[in-house]
């Protein structure tokens, strides 16, 4: 039984069974699946303490989120009438409906926390340096299409949230200089929030960004192995070209016998040994599928164990109080709210100041960055290198600082977006309309 | 350099390719900017002046409170000014569920970010005795339609 699934296997995707190293190699190059691989992979850069497989959790995680998308895409309907009712169908009259959608919002959530997460380690091993700075630039650009996912993702429920996302987020577009309210005309397809606005916001999330991430996400792999597989390498191979080369020993058949001499020592492309390499398959293969399938069941059990948030529908007329926010914009929150600046008869809104000028300077930073970094080649491929503290404890104050406004958004603020202690009781208002 | 008849007429067709190329992408651009919009007018009428009592109403529909002192009427806006969404009367001021912008009673910025103050619309009286706002023209703070109460 088991012998003919593996021969049925290997008719149908691998059709050479390989007979020596070499071969084997070639073997995955020739398999539609495996051929993404090298053929050889170092076991340095499949170290689980160096990366934490945060890359690979991020692309299941997106994985998970097309599947669970698509499902999504045959109850959901982009109508500002009914959009609302196909979540609540999704809810209580799809069987197992609620389930899928919990696993699309906590795997969307995971997404971000994990692009995040996954910079946040490159940037500590300082491993943007050289020919990676433009896969670096590759990266934020998969952040930020991540957050734009997440923005035009929680707008399709059309509930409260939704609605008052839209509104703020398209005035804080319309705050840009000269085009910002062209942008905020094509954003909501004319002067207020309705039908035409959830239609774009619908195709921006479920085709037209997801492309673009797929593009930008196979281009970044691609990238990977042609700036020469993880920055984990680069100590290691620097290792091994210090070391003395031993000369294999070798003979070599004469008139008169044998007659010993040396041979070349052999060193992969990747400047390494072969003892220090194994091949993709089945090493790094297994690690994935384990990567994917953990990552799987826990947005599977997270899914099984709460619900994604859906607030009353869409009530032009009536803001929540207080509004937040989702998790990964309430700092952005916290920001419009505390940049109004005047100067003179000048005033600068907190929309332009910290929606858009602010969240420029920090793309900007992180875009640029790599040049400026003046760290010594040593100081690449591992964790917390003495050179680069002082940029790694920069990264960590900007991270902390969001991570601080994020508390004070979620956690401090109640009505009206007056600060209470978590423990302070909130007041109870009356609706006044 | 010279340049002879058949290099330029080669151009001119490669040219004339690519120019047609951007000239469609330019159009599929322009397809997004609505010629035609299914909007509600920002002129519209509410209800007879004596309908509204002193004080403070909120209109939900129109998103704006209606001010009455004894036979004065003036409308003020409810979408802040900062980010656009609804602000709600408190009894003295008016105050931003969003990002904490204070509005007082005239809708003068009080504190928070909100740039500049609640405008206020110009209201009329219609033929027909219903209060009638213009919403996109704003009034000074102060200008009142005055005593279509008595009238009516």
């Amino acid at each position: 039984m088991a012998g003919s699934v593996q021969r049925l296997w290997h008719k149908l995707f691998w059709p050479w069974a390989p007979a020596s190293e070499r071969e084997a190699s070639e073997a995955i190059v020739r398999n539609l699946w495996l051929h993404w691989f090298p053929a050889k992979v170092s076991g340095r850069s499949m170290s689980w303490s160096y990366s934490f497989w945060l890359g690979t959790a991020a692309a299941s995680l997106f994985v998970i989120l097309t599947i669970t998308g698509v499902m999504l895409m045959f109850f959901y309907v982009p109508s500002t009438e009914r959009a609302y009712g196909s979540i609540k169908d999704l809810e209580y009259a799809v069987s197992f409906g609620r389930l899928l959608r919990n696993q699309h919002r906590w795997a969307a959530e995971g997404m971000v926390a994990l692009a995040f997460i996954h910079m946040a380690r490159v940037f500590f091993t300082g491993a943007y340096r050289g020919s990676r700075v433009l896969n670096w630039m590759v990266g934020v650009a998969l952040l930020l299409g991540t957050l734009m996912l997440s923005f035009t993702g929680y707008l399709l429920p059309w509930d409260q949230l939704a609605y008052w996302a839209i509104t703020v987020g398209t005035n804080i577009a319309s705050q840009a200089p000269v085009l910002g309210s062209t942008m905020r005309y094509l954003l909501l397809g004319g002067n207020f929030v309705g039908q035409q606005t959830l239609l774009r916001f619908y195709v921006l999330h479920v085709f037209f960004l997801p492309a673009v991430i797929w593009i930008m996400f196979a281009y970044h792999m691609w990238r990977v192995r042609k700036d020469g597989g993880l920055a984990a390498i680069v100590p290691l191979r620097a290792m091994r070209q210090a070391e003395p080369k031993a000369t294999p020993q070798s003979k070599s058949y004469s008139l008169f016998g044998l007659t010993p001499g040396t041979s070349v020592a052999v060193m992969s492309s990747m400047g390494l040994e072969e003892r220090d390499q194994v091949a993709s398959s089945p090493n790094l293969t297994r690690r994935m599928i384990l990567v994917f399938l953990t990552v799987f069941n826990l947005t599977l059990l997270l899914a099984m164990l709460f619900n994604a948030p859906l607030e009353g529908p869409a009530n032009p007329s009536v803001t929540p109080n207080p509004a937040k926010a989702p998790w990964y914009f309430v700092w952005l929150q916290e920001l419009v709210s505390s940049t109004t600046v005047h100067l003179g008869s000048i005033t600068l809104s907190g929309g332009l100041l910290g929606g858009i000028l602010l969240p420029a300077i920090l793309l900007a930073a992180l875009i640029a960055w790599p040049f400026f970094d003046r760290s010594p080649a040593n100081a690449e491929g591992v964790w917390f290198p003495r050179q680069r503290n002082r940029q790694n404890a920069v990264f960590a104050i900007v991270s902390v600082a969001i991570v601080i406004l994020i508390i004070v958004g979620l956690y401090l603020r109640g009505p009206y977006w007056h600060l209470y202690w978590p423990w302070s009781p909130r007041p109870v208002l009356p609706r006044v309309l | 350099m010279e340049t002879d008849r058949r290099t330029i007429l080669r151009w001119l067709g490669k040219g004339s390719v690519f120019a047609a190329f951007v000239a469609q992408i330019g159009a599929a651009a322009r397809a997004f900017f609505p010629n035609v919009l299914y909007e509600p007018p920002t002129t519209f009428k509410l209800k007879p002046p004596q309908d509204y009592p002193q004080g403070y109403t909120f209109d939900s529909q129109h998103r704006l409170f209606v001010v009455r002192a004894a036979a004065k009427f003036h409308v003020i806006s409810a979408v802040c000014t900062h980010l656009g969404c609804t602000v709600q009367w408190r009894g003295t001021e008016f105050d931003c569920p969003c990002h904490g912008s204070r509005f007082d009673a005239n809708g003068k910025v009080l504190s928070g970010p909100a740039p500049s103050p609640l405008p206020w619309f110009e209201v009329t009286l219609s033929p027909d005795g219903l209060l009638e706002v213009d919403s996109a023209a704003t009034v000074p703070e102060g200008s009142a339609l005055t005593g279509p109460v008595e009238k009516a």
